[in-house]
């Protein structure tokens, strides 16, 4: 635990850093993305930290599929200069500059950062980089949490939103799945089989303590949090079979909100306290809507032949999900507003989609490793990490 | 059919024959050169994984919080020793029968698992034999409690093979009852696809997995 103490202290002094940095920014330039992305020289930064900012901040930037880093020399609308050297309070300061094509200056700030923070520092550059850029909050310096290992050990782990930096939070003899942030990321909740039966954990990411909420017979499923952070509706099937439950966080008696001889599960909660959850009482899994206290479904999703775990994006109009036509499951996207359908992936074994909590991007698995995919589909990405991981979920923004 | 045809026009020699035997359909030899590393392959940049699974939890019900550090990656499933279900007196899965070893360790007898058509949780008619057997034992020894684990292929969406693992376990536990097994002798748990008993992609791996295994 002692490294997430470390990391939520840097991220204090970083959120406190951005305030400094936000002071100085007065110039208010967007670009009108077109093709391949915002073309920007990133030069390497000198001063012998042992980190490689340009690269961080290159890789970062090309991820985000709308600004396409160049090297030094090339001709680009923007650059991006800076050092990082041993020195100031912490142990290094980190300097960098962004101009435009004609050499105004669009950002200059500096960072005095112990050794264990320079590589959140290169993303914090890369997100008021982005961010400047883009009109856009920027990725870089999120986190994602996912599920690894499986045939005898199991493990939680959270990683930085370009994989790097995985740090293992649970590890079990027994399954892990379908982590869940709260609304503030601090906390995961999750299903655990420790003990050889599912239960609802969760658990603080930065202290590590941790709580069942449910432990009902039979399955424990599923949890998600409440927009408020305040419940969490989940799946049992203590009363038959598995039908979607809500409870406060502190209340001992879930209650239910559907009732039906089908399988109701994988709920989630959009912004009006309204639930999506999967179900397949019309023959074949759907996605379906209930009032926050139960009521009559709505059927949302016609597309294809199975349908099922939703995720929402951070402003309630798009439901993620995974789709199978064909034969072959993919992350298609609906949106609420218009009921167009988008299917946004070539196909094969995608599951357990997650958005970014800037909407732009959807995190998911493809069973052995982690992806994303822009919600325009536009971008696919890798994430690095090393051996099998699934079941991601975007962290929110910390503030 | 490709590498039939392109051996004819080539008139190729007994060699190139025996190639094209060795690899399928594949008469690049630069290809045949190539060994595919399924699942954990290191990507530029990273170091191959190297968890030893020995470090990982011994016991079945263990949990630790204190990992942060280590992270150990993925990895392909080790058998890790840990102990299987004990054998009961008298109940079926004699040692020699066919069986195989769960992802847990366990050792599973073939007569202790009942398998599924694909989304389906009805039970097929050559599975009575191996739900009347344990129902039998279960109805002649009261006191014996069993846990029926279903399971899914890895298929669809995790939470919901869940449910389907759950609806087979409970076709069995119907199907038992029916034969006069106390309701309490049995309790269900699902596992969904987390538990495969076979990894691969195929559809035989596949028809592995849609099982309920009965456990004592």
């Amino acid at each position: 635990m002692k490294s997430f103490e470390k990391l939520f202290i840097g991220l204090l002094l970083l959120i406190g850093m951005s305030h400094f940095a936000q002071a100085q920014i007065n110039l208010d330039i967007t670009k009108k993305v077109e093709g391949s992305g915002i073309p920007i020289a990133i030069a390497p930064f000198g001063g012998g930290a042992p980190e490689d900012f340009a690269g961080i901040i290159a890789a970062d930037l090309e991820r985000t599929g709308k600004i396409a880093p160049q090297p030094p020399q090339a001709r680009a609308d923007y650059s991006v200069t800076g050092q990082a050297s041993p020195g100031g309070a912490r142990g290094y300061i980190v300097q960098f500059q962004l101009k435009d094509a004609q050499g105004g200056q669009l950002l200059n700030l500096s960072f005095d950062v112990p050794a264990n923070q320079l590589r959140p520092v290169a993303h914090r550059i890369s997100d008021l980089i982005y961010e400047k850029l883009t009109g856009e909050k920027g990725l870089a310096g999120t986190r994602i949490a996912f599920v690894a290992g499986g045939g005898g050990a199991w493990y939680l782990a959270v990683a930085d939103a370009d994989g790097q930096n995985p740090q293992v939070i649970l590890r079990s003899g027994q399954p892990i799945m379908s982590p869940a942030w709260s609304p503030d990321g601090s906390k995961l909740a999750y299903v655990s089989f420790e003990g050889r039966r599912p239960q609802i954990i969760v658990q603080d990411v930065y202290s590590g303590s941790r709580r069942a909420v449910s432990a009902a017979p039979g399955i424990n499923g599923a949890p998600s949090w409440s927009p408020d952070g305040q419940r969490l509706a989940f799946t049992l099937s203590k009363d038959g079979n598995p039908e979607i439950y809500a409870a406060g966080l502190g209340s001992q008696s879930p209650v239910r909100l559907t009732s039906n001889g089908a399988i109701d599960t994988e709920p989630v909660w959009l912004p009006d306290g309204s639930i999506v959850f999967t179900s397949d009482r019309g023959g074949s899994p759907q996605l379906y809507r209930i009032g926050a206290g139960g009521g009559a479904a709505q059927r949302l999703t016609f597309e294809g032949d199975y349908n099922a775990r939703p995720a929402v994006s951070p402003d309630g109009r798009y439901l993620a999900m995974m789709h199978r036509r064909g034969g072959r499951f993919h992350i298609a996207v609906l949106d609420l507003q218009n009921r167009q359908f988008r299917v946004l992936t070539p196909g094969g074994a995608a599951e357990s989609p997650s958005f970014a909590p800037n909407g732009k991007m959807i995190i998911y698995s493809n069973g052995q490793r982690l992806k994303a995919v822009s919600l325009d589909g536009a971008t696919h990405q890798d994430v690095a990490l090393r051996g099998v991981a699934r079941d991601p979920a975007w962290a929110p923004y910390t503030r | 059919m490709q590498c039939f045809a392109r051996t004819l026009m080539a008139a190729a020699s007994l060699a190139l024959l025996a190639s094209c035997a060795s690899t399928g359909e594949n008469v690049d030899q630069t290809a045949t050169e190539t060994t595919e590393q399924p699942g954990v392959t290191a990507q530029p940049g990273q170091e191959a994984y190297s968890y030893a699974y020995g470090q990982a939890p011994g016991n079945y019900d263990s949990y630790d919080t204190s990992g942060a550090g280590g992270y150990p990656g993925g990895g392909q499933p080790g058998q890790s020793g840990q102990s299987g279900q004990p054998g009961q007196p008298g109940q079926p899965g004699q040692p020699g029968q066919p069986g195989y070893m769960t992802a847990g360790g366990g050792m599973v007898s073939a007569d202790r698992i009942v398998y599924f058509d694909f989304d389906r949780s009805e039970i097929r008619p050559e599975s009575q034999t191996v739900i009347e057997s344990n129902a039998r034992y279960l109805t002649g020894n009261p006191r014996i409690i069993t846990q029926l684990e279903g399971h899914t292929d890895d298929r669809g969406s995790r939470e919901y093979n869940i449910a389907l693992g759950e609806r087979r376990a409970n076709a069995v536990r119907q199907t038992m009852t029916a034969m006069g097994v106390s309701p309490q002798q049995i309790r269900v748990v699902s596992y969904g696809e987390e538990r495969p008993a076979s990894s691969g992609p195929d559809e035989q791996s596949h028809a592995l997995n849609r099982r309920v295994e009965i456990v004592y």
